[in-house]
Protein backbone atom coordinates (compact mmCIF):
# COMPACT_ATOMS: atom_id res chain seq x y z
CA UNK A 1 0.00 0.00 0.00
CA UNK A 2 2.36 2.24 0.81
CA UNK A 3 4.79 1.23 -2.38
CA UNK A 4 1.50 2.06 -4.13
CA UNK A 5 0.93 5.37 -2.72
CA UNK A 6 4.52 6.53 -3.55
CA UNK A 7 4.15 5.89 -7.28
CA UNK A 8 0.99 7.72 -7.45
CA UNK A 9 2.74 10.68 -5.42
CA UNK A 10 5.86 10.29 -8.43
CA UNK A 11 3.21 10.25 -10.98
CA UNK A 12 1.49 13.45 -9.94
CA UNK A 13 4.78 15.87 -10.25
CA UNK A 14 5.74 14.97 -13.36
CA UNK A 15 2.38 15.30 -14.82
CA UNK A 16 2.92 18.80 -13.83
CA UNK A 17 6.71 19.12 -15.08
CA UNK A 18 4.70 18.53 -18.46
CA UNK A 19 2.19 20.19 -17.63
CA UNK A 20 4.28 23.74 -17.27
CA UNK A 21 6.53 22.73 -20.36
CA UNK A 22 3.77 22.48 -22.92
CA UNK A 23 2.56 26.25 -20.81
CA UNK A 24 6.07 27.76 -21.46
CA UNK A 25 5.76 27.06 -25.03
CA UNK A 26 2.28 28.42 -25.11
CA UNK A 27 3.60 31.81 -23.12
CA UNK A 28 6.15 32.15 -26.36
CA UNK A 29 3.94 31.67 -29.03
CA UNK A 30 1.97 34.48 -27.35
CA UNK A 31 4.36 36.82 -26.78
CA UNK A 32 5.68 36.42 -30.65
CA UNK A 33 1.91 37.37 -30.76
CA UNK A 34 1.51 39.88 -29.40
CA UNK A 35 4.76 41.71 -30.38
CA UNK A 36 4.16 41.71 -34.01
CA UNK A 37 0.74 43.22 -33.29
CA UNK A 38 2.49 46.14 -31.44
CA UNK A 39 5.26 46.26 -34.32
CA UNK A 40 2.18 46.24 -37.13
CA UNK A 41 0.20 48.74 -35.60
CA UNK A 42 3.56 51.14 -35.16
CA UNK A 43 4.18 51.01 -38.73
CA UNK A 44 0.58 51.34 -39.76
CA UNK A 45 0.56 54.83 -37.73
CA UNK A 46 3.32 56.12 -39.56
CA UNK A 47 2.16 55.17 -42.43
CA UNK A 48 -0.87 56.82 -41.57
CA UNK A 49 0.46 60.15 -40.64
CA UNK A 50 3.06 60.28 -43.46
CA UNK A 51 0.52 59.73 -46.12
CA UNK A 52 -1.87 62.26 -44.21
CA UNK A 53 -4.65 59.20 -44.52
CA UNK A 54 -5.49 61.33 -41.05
CA UNK A 55 -4.13 64.32 -40.10
CA UNK A 56 -0.65 64.40 -38.64
CA UNK A 57 -1.96 67.21 -36.47
CA UNK A 58 -4.24 64.71 -34.62
CA UNK A 59 -2.04 61.48 -34.60
CA UNK A 60 1.42 62.69 -34.72
CA UNK A 61 3.48 60.05 -35.54
CA UNK A 62 5.92 57.25 -33.91
CA UNK A 63 8.77 58.93 -34.63
CA UNK A 64 7.63 61.86 -33.83
CA UNK A 65 6.33 61.55 -30.53
CA UNK A 66 10.39 59.48 -30.25
CA UNK A 67 11.99 62.85 -31.15
CA UNK A 68 9.85 65.01 -29.09
CA UNK A 69 10.71 62.46 -26.15
CA UNK A 70 14.28 62.32 -26.95
CA UNK A 71 14.13 66.56 -26.51
CA UNK A 72 11.95 66.56 -23.82
CA UNK A 73 13.55 64.27 -21.28
CA UNK A 74 16.67 66.27 -21.94
CA UNK A 75 15.35 69.02 -20.62
CA UNK A 76 14.80 69.60 -16.52
CA UNK A 77 11.51 71.35 -16.27
CA UNK A 78 10.10 67.97 -17.58
CA UNK A 79 11.92 66.11 -14.58
CA UNK A 80 10.53 69.10 -12.24
CA UNK A 81 6.89 68.24 -13.91
CA UNK A 82 7.65 64.50 -13.15
CA UNK A 83 8.39 65.01 -9.39
CA UNK A 84 5.46 67.25 -8.68
CA UNK A 85 3.31 64.67 -9.82
CA UNK A 86 5.10 61.54 -8.53
CA UNK A 87 4.88 63.31 -5.20
CA UNK A 88 1.05 63.78 -5.47
CA UNK A 89 0.45 60.27 -6.80
CA UNK A 90 2.67 58.40 -4.27
CA UNK A 91 1.73 60.49 -1.48
CA UNK A 92 -2.21 60.35 -1.94
CA UNK A 93 -1.83 56.32 -2.85
CA UNK A 94 -0.18 55.75 0.34
CA UNK A 95 -2.60 57.06 2.51
CA UNK A 96 -5.30 55.35 0.57
CA UNK A 97 -3.30 52.00 1.20
CA UNK A 98 -2.36 53.14 5.29
CA UNK A 99 -6.19 54.00 5.81
CA UNK A 100 -8.28 52.09 3.23
CA UNK A 101 -6.30 48.83 4.49
CA UNK A 102 -7.22 48.64 8.44
CA UNK A 103 -10.30 50.21 7.83
CA UNK A 104 -11.68 47.89 5.29
CA UNK A 105 -10.19 44.82 7.11
CA UNK A 106 -11.68 46.18 10.84
CA UNK A 107 -15.25 46.95 9.32
CA UNK A 108 -15.08 43.54 7.66
CA UNK A 109 -14.55 41.80 10.65
CA UNK A 110 -16.56 43.79 13.19
CA UNK A 111 -20.48 44.04 12.93
CA UNK A 112 -20.67 47.60 14.49
CA UNK A 113 -17.62 49.21 12.60
CA UNK A 114 -18.87 48.46 9.33
CA UNK A 115 -22.42 50.00 9.94
CA UNK A 116 -20.78 53.30 11.46
CA UNK A 117 -18.85 53.17 8.08
CA UNK A 118 -20.28 51.79 5.48
CA UNK A 119 -23.32 53.77 4.44
CA UNK A 120 -20.33 56.31 3.77
CA UNK A 121 -18.31 54.57 2.16
CA UNK A 122 -21.02 52.82 -0.38
CA UNK A 123 -22.61 56.28 -0.89
CA UNK A 124 -18.90 57.90 -2.08
CA UNK A 125 -18.07 54.46 -4.22
CA UNK A 126 -20.61 54.97 -6.18
CA UNK A 127 -19.92 59.20 -6.32
CA UNK A 128 -17.72 60.03 -9.67
CA UNK A 129 -14.91 61.43 -7.25
CA UNK A 130 -13.88 63.93 -9.82
CA UNK A 131 -17.33 65.80 -9.27
CA UNK A 132 -15.83 66.79 -6.23
CA UNK A 133 -12.71 68.59 -7.67
CA UNK A 134 -13.95 72.13 -7.73
CA UNK A 135 -14.45 71.77 -3.35
CA UNK A 136 -11.42 70.02 -3.24
CA UNK A 137 -9.96 73.17 -4.83
CA UNK A 138 -11.52 75.80 -2.89
CA UNK A 139 -10.60 73.57 0.62
CA UNK A 140 -6.81 72.32 -0.62
CA UNK A 141 -6.13 75.23 -3.29
CA UNK A 142 -4.35 74.91 -6.88
CA UNK A 143 -1.47 73.57 -5.09
CA UNK A 144 -0.04 69.68 -4.89
CA UNK A 145 -2.00 68.99 -1.87
CA UNK A 146 -5.75 69.33 -3.80
CA UNK A 147 -4.41 66.57 -5.93
CA UNK A 148 -2.60 64.03 -2.96
CA UNK A 149 -6.87 64.59 -2.12
CA UNK A 150 -7.93 63.85 -5.45
CA UNK A 151 -5.29 60.96 -5.99
CA UNK A 152 -6.62 59.41 -2.35
CA UNK A 153 -10.31 59.30 -3.23
CA UNK A 154 -9.57 57.88 -6.16
CA UNK A 155 -7.90 55.21 -4.95
CA UNK A 156 -8.96 54.62 -0.97
CA UNK A 157 -12.26 52.99 -2.47
CA UNK A 158 -11.29 50.08 -4.59
CA UNK A 159 -8.69 48.79 -1.92
CA UNK A 160 -11.32 49.38 1.47
CA UNK A 161 -13.91 47.70 -0.49
CA UNK A 162 -11.48 44.81 -1.44
CA UNK A 163 -10.56 44.79 1.93
CA UNK A 164 -14.34 44.44 3.11
CA UNK A 165 -15.21 42.14 0.98
CA UNK A 166 -11.81 39.23 1.76
CA UNK A 167 -13.05 39.65 5.49
CA UNK A 168 -16.93 39.03 4.12
CA UNK A 169 -16.41 36.13 2.02
CA UNK A 170 -13.97 34.24 4.78
CA UNK A 171 -13.47 30.24 4.57
CA UNK A 172 -15.87 29.23 7.36
CA UNK A 173 -14.08 25.81 7.26
CA UNK A 174 -11.10 27.29 8.31
CA UNK A 175 -12.49 29.05 11.12
CA UNK A 176 -13.54 26.21 12.18
CA UNK A 177 -10.90 24.31 11.86
CA UNK A 178 -9.28 27.44 13.84
CA UNK A 179 -11.58 27.32 16.82
CA UNK A 180 -10.90 23.52 16.95
CA UNK A 181 -7.68 24.04 17.60
CA UNK A 182 -8.67 26.54 20.72
CA UNK A 183 -8.04 29.84 18.33
CA UNK A 184 -9.27 33.08 20.34
CA UNK A 185 -10.62 35.80 18.26
CA UNK A 186 -7.65 37.56 17.85
CA UNK A 187 -5.76 34.73 17.15
CA UNK A 188 -8.48 33.94 14.05
CA UNK A 189 -7.94 37.20 13.03
CA UNK A 190 -4.17 36.88 12.63
CA UNK A 191 -4.01 33.74 11.58
CA UNK A 192 -7.01 32.61 9.32
CA UNK A 193 -8.64 36.55 8.74
CA UNK A 194 -5.74 38.63 8.06
CA UNK A 195 -3.55 36.46 5.30
CA UNK A 196 -7.25 35.55 3.66
CA UNK A 197 -7.34 39.28 2.75
CA UNK A 198 -3.94 38.94 0.96
CA UNK A 199 -5.34 38.33 -3.19
CA UNK A 200 -8.27 40.71 -2.39
CA UNK A 201 -6.24 43.50 -1.40
CA UNK A 202 -3.85 42.80 -3.95
CA UNK A 203 -6.54 42.79 -6.55
CA UNK A 204 -8.18 46.07 -4.71
CA UNK A 205 -4.51 48.22 -4.96
CA UNK A 206 -4.09 47.26 -8.44
CA UNK A 207 -7.59 48.76 -9.50
CA UNK A 208 -6.32 51.66 -6.75
CA UNK A 209 -3.20 52.15 -8.83
CA UNK A 210 -5.48 53.03 -12.33
CA UNK A 211 -8.11 54.91 -10.41
CA UNK A 212 -5.09 57.09 -8.50
CA UNK A 213 -3.07 57.52 -12.00
CA UNK A 214 -6.75 58.64 -13.36
CA UNK A 215 -6.70 60.90 -10.52
CA UNK A 216 -3.39 62.50 -10.43
CA UNK A 217 -3.95 64.16 -14.40
CA UNK A 218 -7.13 65.12 -14.06
CA UNK A 219 -6.82 66.98 -11.43
CA UNK A 220 -3.53 68.73 -13.11
CA UNK A 221 -5.77 68.89 -15.93
CA UNK A 222 -8.66 70.89 -14.16
CA UNK A 223 -6.48 73.12 -12.28
CA UNK A 224 -2.70 72.99 -11.18
CA UNK A 225 0.57 75.13 -12.08
CA UNK A 226 3.13 72.15 -12.23
CA UNK A 227 2.70 68.32 -13.03
CA UNK A 228 2.46 66.12 -16.18
CA UNK A 229 -1.22 66.98 -16.49
CA UNK A 230 -0.51 70.26 -16.48
CA UNK A 231 1.82 70.04 -19.26
CA UNK A 232 -0.33 67.53 -21.17
CA UNK A 233 -3.22 70.46 -21.21
CA UNK A 234 -0.87 72.94 -22.44
CA UNK A 235 0.68 71.01 -24.92
CA UNK A 236 -2.50 70.09 -26.27
CA UNK A 237 -3.73 73.94 -26.29
CA UNK A 238 -0.60 74.69 -28.42
CA UNK A 239 -0.94 71.81 -30.58
CA UNK A 240 2.01 70.07 -30.03
CA UNK A 241 0.53 66.46 -30.46
CA UNK A 242 3.87 64.58 -30.07
CA UNK A 243 4.38 66.31 -27.06
CA UNK A 244 1.16 65.73 -25.68
CA UNK A 245 1.57 61.98 -26.29
CA UNK A 246 4.65 61.40 -24.61
CA UNK A 247 3.10 63.13 -21.84
CA UNK A 248 0.08 60.64 -22.46
CA UNK A 249 3.12 57.57 -22.88
CA UNK A 250 4.83 58.39 -19.81
CA UNK A 251 1.60 57.96 -17.71
CA UNK A 252 0.91 54.77 -19.18
CA UNK A 253 4.21 53.30 -18.57
CA UNK A 254 4.05 54.74 -14.91
CA UNK A 255 0.88 52.46 -15.11
CA UNK A 256 2.23 49.85 -16.27
CA UNK A 257 5.53 49.73 -14.26
CA UNK A 258 3.21 50.25 -10.98
CA UNK A 259 1.25 46.97 -11.67
CA UNK A 260 4.39 44.80 -12.71
CA UNK A 261 5.97 45.79 -9.04
CA UNK A 262 2.66 44.46 -7.97
CA UNK A 263 2.14 41.49 -9.75
CA UNK A 264 6.23 40.49 -8.40
CA UNK A 265 5.09 41.41 -4.98
CA UNK A 266 2.28 39.23 -5.62
CA UNK A 267 4.30 36.50 -6.68
CA UNK A 268 6.52 36.42 -3.93
CA UNK A 269 4.45 36.86 -0.94
CA UNK A 270 1.49 34.53 -1.91
CA UNK A 271 3.01 31.92 -4.29
CA UNK A 272 0.03 29.83 -2.16
CA UNK A 273 -2.20 31.13 -4.59
CA UNK A 274 -2.92 28.47 -7.50
CA UNK A 275 -2.85 29.92 -11.05
CA UNK A 276 -5.39 29.77 -13.05
CA UNK A 277 -5.27 30.12 -16.55
CA UNK B 1 -14.21 -6.63 22.60
CA UNK B 2 -13.30 -4.08 24.26
CA UNK B 3 -11.71 -5.18 27.75
CA UNK B 4 -14.80 -3.38 30.46
CA UNK B 5 -11.85 -2.67 32.94
CA UNK B 6 -10.53 0.11 31.00
CA UNK B 7 -11.55 3.59 31.82
CA UNK B 8 -14.15 5.69 30.77
CA UNK B 9 -13.26 7.88 28.46
CA UNK B 10 -16.04 9.94 27.03
CA UNK B 11 -19.40 9.88 28.49
CA UNK B 12 -22.77 11.70 26.86
CA UNK B 13 -25.37 11.88 29.61
CA UNK B 14 -29.20 12.78 28.27
CA UNK B 15 -27.78 14.62 25.38
CA UNK B 16 -30.19 17.12 23.78
CA UNK B 17 -28.95 19.47 21.34
CA UNK B 18 -31.88 21.63 19.75
CA UNK B 19 -31.91 23.99 17.27
CA UNK B 20 -33.89 27.77 17.22
CA UNK B 21 -34.60 28.84 13.87
CA UNK B 22 -35.01 32.57 15.20
CA UNK B 23 -36.84 33.71 11.67
CA UNK B 24 -39.66 31.07 12.38
CA UNK B 25 -39.78 30.67 15.64
CA UNK B 26 -39.12 27.04 15.41
CA UNK B 27 -37.37 24.35 16.69
CA UNK B 28 -35.23 21.00 15.43
CA UNK B 29 -34.39 18.86 17.38
CA UNK B 30 -30.96 17.84 16.13
CA UNK B 31 -30.01 14.76 18.81
CA UNK B 32 -32.36 13.23 21.55
CA UNK B 33 -31.37 11.81 24.81
CA UNK B 34 -27.75 10.34 23.56
CA UNK B 35 -26.23 8.21 25.86
CA UNK B 36 -23.00 6.65 25.21
CA UNK B 37 -19.99 5.74 26.85
CA UNK B 38 -16.64 5.51 25.16
CA UNK B 39 -13.70 3.53 26.68
CA UNK B 40 -10.05 4.38 26.45
CA UNK B 41 -8.40 3.56 23.34
CA UNK B 42 -11.44 2.70 21.55
CA UNK B 43 -12.52 3.27 18.10
CA UNK B 44 -15.79 4.07 17.50
CA UNK B 45 -17.56 4.64 14.32
CA UNK B 46 -21.33 6.48 14.60
CA UNK B 47 -23.09 5.88 11.10
CA UNK B 48 -26.95 6.69 10.20
CA UNK B 49 -28.55 8.20 7.54
CA UNK B 50 -28.18 12.28 6.59
CA UNK B 51 -29.92 14.41 9.39
CA UNK B 52 -29.05 11.58 11.81
CA UNK B 53 -27.12 14.23 13.62
CA UNK B 54 -23.84 12.81 13.79
CA UNK B 55 -22.17 15.64 12.67
CA UNK B 56 -24.06 18.05 15.30
CA UNK B 57 -22.69 15.10 17.74
CA UNK B 58 -19.44 15.20 16.82
CA UNK B 59 -19.16 19.31 17.08
CA UNK B 60 -20.96 19.06 20.34
CA UNK B 61 -17.64 16.70 21.52
CA UNK B 62 -15.42 19.19 20.11
CA UNK B 63 -16.76 22.31 21.87
CA UNK B 64 -18.09 23.87 19.00
CA UNK B 65 -21.93 23.01 19.72
CA UNK B 66 -23.14 24.20 23.47
CA UNK B 67 -26.08 21.17 24.51
CA UNK B 68 -29.26 22.73 25.31
CA UNK B 69 -29.68 19.67 27.71
CA UNK B 70 -27.34 17.27 29.57
CA UNK B 71 -23.63 17.18 29.50
CA UNK B 72 -20.61 15.39 27.68
CA UNK B 73 -17.64 14.28 29.87
CA UNK B 74 -14.33 13.99 29.03
CA UNK B 75 -12.30 12.40 31.39
CA UNK B 76 -14.93 13.20 33.99
CA UNK B 77 -14.85 16.74 33.25
CA UNK B 78 -17.82 18.56 31.12
CA UNK B 79 -16.81 19.64 28.07
CA UNK B 80 -18.07 23.88 28.05
CA UNK B 81 -15.15 24.94 24.69
CA UNK B 82 -12.69 23.25 22.14
CA UNK B 83 -9.43 21.88 24.13
CA UNK B 84 -6.42 20.80 23.39
CA UNK B 85 -7.20 17.10 24.51
CA UNK B 86 -9.04 17.04 21.40
CA UNK B 87 -8.80 17.91 17.66
CA UNK B 88 -10.08 16.81 14.01
CA UNK B 89 -9.83 15.91 11.18
CA UNK B 90 -12.30 17.22 8.45
CA UNK B 91 -14.29 16.46 5.59
CA UNK B 92 -13.07 18.83 3.55
CA UNK B 93 -8.99 19.07 4.06
CA UNK B 94 -9.44 22.68 5.54
CA UNK B 95 -5.65 23.25 5.03
CA UNK B 96 -4.39 26.83 5.17
CA UNK B 97 -3.50 27.45 1.56
CA UNK B 98 -0.94 29.95 2.83
CA UNK B 99 0.70 27.74 4.80
CA UNK B 100 2.77 24.80 3.34
CA UNK B 101 2.22 21.29 4.79
CA UNK B 102 4.51 21.45 7.59
CA UNK B 103 3.54 25.07 8.36
CA UNK B 104 -0.15 23.66 8.81
CA UNK B 105 0.73 20.50 10.68
CA UNK B 106 2.37 22.81 13.26
CA UNK B 107 -0.63 25.28 13.76
CA UNK B 108 -2.42 23.33 16.58
CA UNK B 109 0.85 23.74 18.39
CA UNK B 110 1.38 27.33 17.22
CA UNK B 111 -2.47 28.37 18.51
CA UNK B 112 -1.65 26.23 21.93
CA UNK B 113 1.97 27.67 22.31
CA UNK B 114 3.17 24.62 22.68
CA UNK B 115 5.71 24.92 20.08
CA UNK B 116 9.34 23.50 21.19
CA UNK B 117 11.78 21.19 19.27
CA UNK B 118 10.49 18.54 20.63
CA UNK B 119 6.84 19.09 19.30
CA UNK B 120 8.47 20.04 16.03
CA UNK B 121 9.91 16.69 15.84
CA UNK B 122 6.68 15.45 16.58
CA UNK B 123 5.21 17.00 14.01
CA UNK B 124 7.69 15.89 11.71
CA UNK B 125 7.33 12.33 12.51
CA UNK B 126 3.43 12.38 11.79
CA UNK B 127 3.93 13.53 8.51
CA UNK B 128 5.95 10.73 7.92
CA UNK B 129 3.81 8.48 9.47
CA UNK B 130 0.84 9.73 6.89
CA UNK B 131 3.32 8.82 4.35
CA UNK B 132 3.96 12.69 3.32
CA UNK B 133 8.16 12.66 4.17
CA UNK B 134 9.48 14.71 1.06
CA UNK B 135 6.61 16.92 1.20
CA UNK B 136 6.86 19.39 4.25
CA UNK B 137 7.02 22.50 1.73
CA UNK B 138 4.61 21.99 -0.55
CA UNK B 139 1.90 24.22 -0.48
CA UNK B 140 -1.89 22.51 -0.18
CA UNK B 141 -2.98 23.20 -4.00
CA UNK B 142 0.27 20.90 -5.41
CA UNK B 143 -1.34 17.83 -3.49
CA UNK B 144 -4.05 15.60 -5.01
CA UNK B 145 -6.89 15.20 -2.63
CA UNK B 146 -5.55 12.11 -0.73
CA UNK B 147 -2.64 13.50 -0.03
CA UNK B 148 -4.46 16.73 1.63
CA UNK B 149 -6.46 14.37 3.76
CA UNK B 150 -3.30 13.22 4.97
CA UNK B 151 -2.11 16.58 6.12
CA UNK B 152 -5.64 16.88 7.76
CA UNK B 153 -4.88 13.73 9.75
CA UNK B 154 -1.61 14.66 10.37
CA UNK B 155 -2.21 17.97 11.96
CA UNK B 156 -4.61 16.54 14.05
CA UNK B 157 -2.53 14.02 15.18
CA UNK B 158 0.55 16.60 15.86
CA UNK B 159 -1.14 18.15 18.73
CA UNK B 160 -1.41 14.81 20.33
CA UNK B 161 -4.96 14.51 21.60
CA UNK B 162 -6.41 12.09 23.61
CA UNK B 163 -9.36 12.22 21.90
CA UNK B 164 -9.48 12.36 18.07
CA UNK B 165 -12.53 13.18 15.91
CA UNK B 166 -12.86 12.41 12.38
CA UNK B 167 -15.72 13.72 10.22
CA UNK B 168 -16.44 11.90 6.98
CA UNK B 169 -12.22 12.31 6.17
CA UNK B 170 -12.48 10.09 3.24
CA UNK B 171 -16.09 11.25 1.67
CA UNK B 172 -14.83 12.87 -0.99
CA UNK B 173 -12.20 10.61 -2.08
CA UNK B 174 -12.33 8.44 -5.11
CA UNK B 175 -13.55 4.89 -4.28
CA UNK B 176 -9.61 3.45 -4.41
CA UNK B 177 -8.26 6.02 -2.53
CA UNK B 178 -11.17 5.84 -0.07
CA UNK B 179 -9.77 1.95 0.45
CA UNK B 180 -6.28 2.49 0.71
CA UNK B 181 -6.90 5.66 3.34
CA UNK B 182 -8.92 3.23 5.75
CA UNK B 183 -6.26 0.74 5.32
CA UNK B 184 -3.65 3.54 6.45
CA UNK B 185 -6.10 5.04 9.20
CA UNK B 186 -5.83 1.70 11.09
CA UNK B 187 -2.06 1.71 10.46
CA UNK B 188 -1.65 4.58 11.98
CA UNK B 189 -4.17 3.73 15.03
CA UNK B 190 -2.88 0.79 15.75
CA UNK B 191 0.59 2.92 16.03
CA UNK B 192 -1.05 5.85 18.22
CA UNK B 193 -3.98 3.77 20.00
CA UNK B 194 -6.01 6.96 20.57
CA UNK B 195 -9.36 7.19 21.34
CA UNK B 196 -11.25 7.98 18.12
CA UNK B 197 -14.91 8.77 17.21
CA UNK B 198 -15.33 8.42 13.31
CA UNK B 199 -18.49 9.63 11.54
CA UNK B 200 -19.19 8.13 8.09
CA UNK B 201 -22.39 6.97 5.99
CA UNK B 202 -20.55 4.05 4.64
CA UNK B 203 -21.58 1.60 6.53
CA UNK B 204 -18.48 -1.24 5.48
CA UNK B 205 -15.96 1.84 6.22
CA UNK B 206 -17.52 1.49 10.06
CA UNK B 207 -17.63 -2.31 10.20
CA UNK B 208 -13.78 -1.87 8.73
CA UNK B 209 -12.33 0.68 10.88
CA UNK B 210 -14.55 0.71 14.34
CA UNK B 211 -14.50 -1.72 17.73
CA UNK B 212 -18.20 -0.85 18.18
CA UNK B 213 -20.44 1.00 15.78
CA UNK B 214 -23.25 3.19 17.17
CA UNK B 215 -26.14 3.45 14.42
CA UNK B 216 -27.63 6.71 14.98
CA UNK B 217 -31.23 7.30 13.78
CA UNK B 218 -32.99 10.60 12.22
CA UNK B 219 -35.72 12.74 13.58
CA UNK B 220 -35.16 13.37 16.35
CA UNK B 221 -31.18 11.99 16.42
CA UNK B 222 -30.93 9.55 19.13
CA UNK B 223 -29.19 5.93 19.04
CA UNK B 224 -30.53 3.27 17.83
CA UNK B 225 -28.28 0.39 18.27
CA UNK B 226 -24.93 -0.29 18.94
CA UNK B 227 -22.93 -3.35 17.15
CA UNK B 228 -19.98 -5.06 18.61
CA UNK B 229 -17.38 -5.18 15.67
CA UNK B 230 -16.00 -8.69 17.09
CA UNK B 231 -13.07 -9.37 14.05
CA UNK B 232 -9.68 -9.36 15.27
CA UNK B 233 -6.93 -6.91 14.85
CA UNK B 234 -4.75 -6.34 12.83
CA UNK B 235 -7.19 -6.07 10.40
CA UNK B 236 -6.19 -5.65 6.02
CA UNK B 237 -8.75 -4.75 3.24
CA UNK B 238 -9.26 -9.07 2.77
CA UNK B 239 -11.51 -9.09 5.73
CA UNK B 240 -14.10 -7.49 3.67
CA UNK B 241 -14.54 -10.74 2.15
CA UNK B 242 -15.00 -11.87 5.13
CA UNK B 243 -18.36 -13.60 6.07
CA UNK B 244 -18.89 -12.47 9.61
CA UNK B 245 -18.19 -9.23 8.16
CA UNK B 246 -20.74 -8.95 5.67
CA UNK B 247 -22.98 -9.97 7.87
CA UNK B 248 -22.48 -7.31 10.25
CA UNK B 249 -22.65 -4.82 7.23
CA UNK B 250 -26.10 -6.54 6.55
CA UNK B 251 -27.40 -6.52 9.92
CA UNK B 252 -26.95 -2.84 10.17
CA UNK B 253 -27.93 -2.23 6.48
CA UNK B 254 -31.72 -3.33 7.93
CA UNK B 255 -31.61 -1.47 11.16
CA UNK B 256 -31.35 1.50 8.90
CA UNK B 257 -33.39 0.29 6.23
CA UNK B 258 -35.76 -0.34 9.44
CA UNK B 259 -35.36 3.43 10.31
CA UNK B 260 -35.90 4.87 7.09
CA UNK B 261 -39.00 2.98 6.00
CA UNK B 262 -40.40 4.04 9.82
CA UNK B 263 -39.44 7.53 9.06
CA UNK B 264 -41.11 7.31 5.51
CA UNK B 265 -44.25 6.38 6.97
CA UNK B 266 -43.94 8.91 9.86
CA UNK B 267 -42.99 11.55 6.70
CA UNK B 268 -46.40 10.24 5.09
CA UNK B 269 -48.18 10.88 8.33
CA UNK B 270 -47.42 14.62 8.77
CA UNK B 271 -48.14 15.01 5.44
CA UNK B 272 -51.34 13.82 5.80
CA UNK B 273 -52.14 15.35 8.36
Amino acid sequence: MQNNESVNLTAVTSTAEKKSAKKLEKEKIGFIISTVTVIAFLILWELASRNSWIPPLFISSPTAIAKAAFLMVQDPQFWHHMKISGYEFGVGFLLAVAIGVPMGVFSGWNYYFYSLVNPFISGLYVTPKVSLLPVILIAFGIGTASKIAIVFLMAFFPIVMSAQKAMKTLDQNLIKAARVFTATQLQIFKTVALPSTVPFLLNGIRLGIGQGLIGVVVGEMYAATAGIGFQLTSYGQNLQTDRMFVGVIVITVTGILLTGILGWIEKRFSSWIPEHD
Amino acid sequence: MVATSRNVKLSSRNLDVVYRNLKTNTEVVALHNINLDIIEGEFICIVGPSGCGKTTFLNTVAGLIKPSRGQILLDNQEITGPGADRSMVFQTPSLFPWRTVIKNVLYGLEIQKRLTDETKKMAYQYIEMVGLKGFENYYPHELSGGMQQRVNLARALTVNPSLLLLDEPFSALDAQTREFMQAELLRIWSETQKTSIFITHQIDEAVFLADRVFVFGARPGRVVEVIDVDIPRPRNLNIKRNPKFLELVDRIWSIIEQESTKQGFANKKLKEN
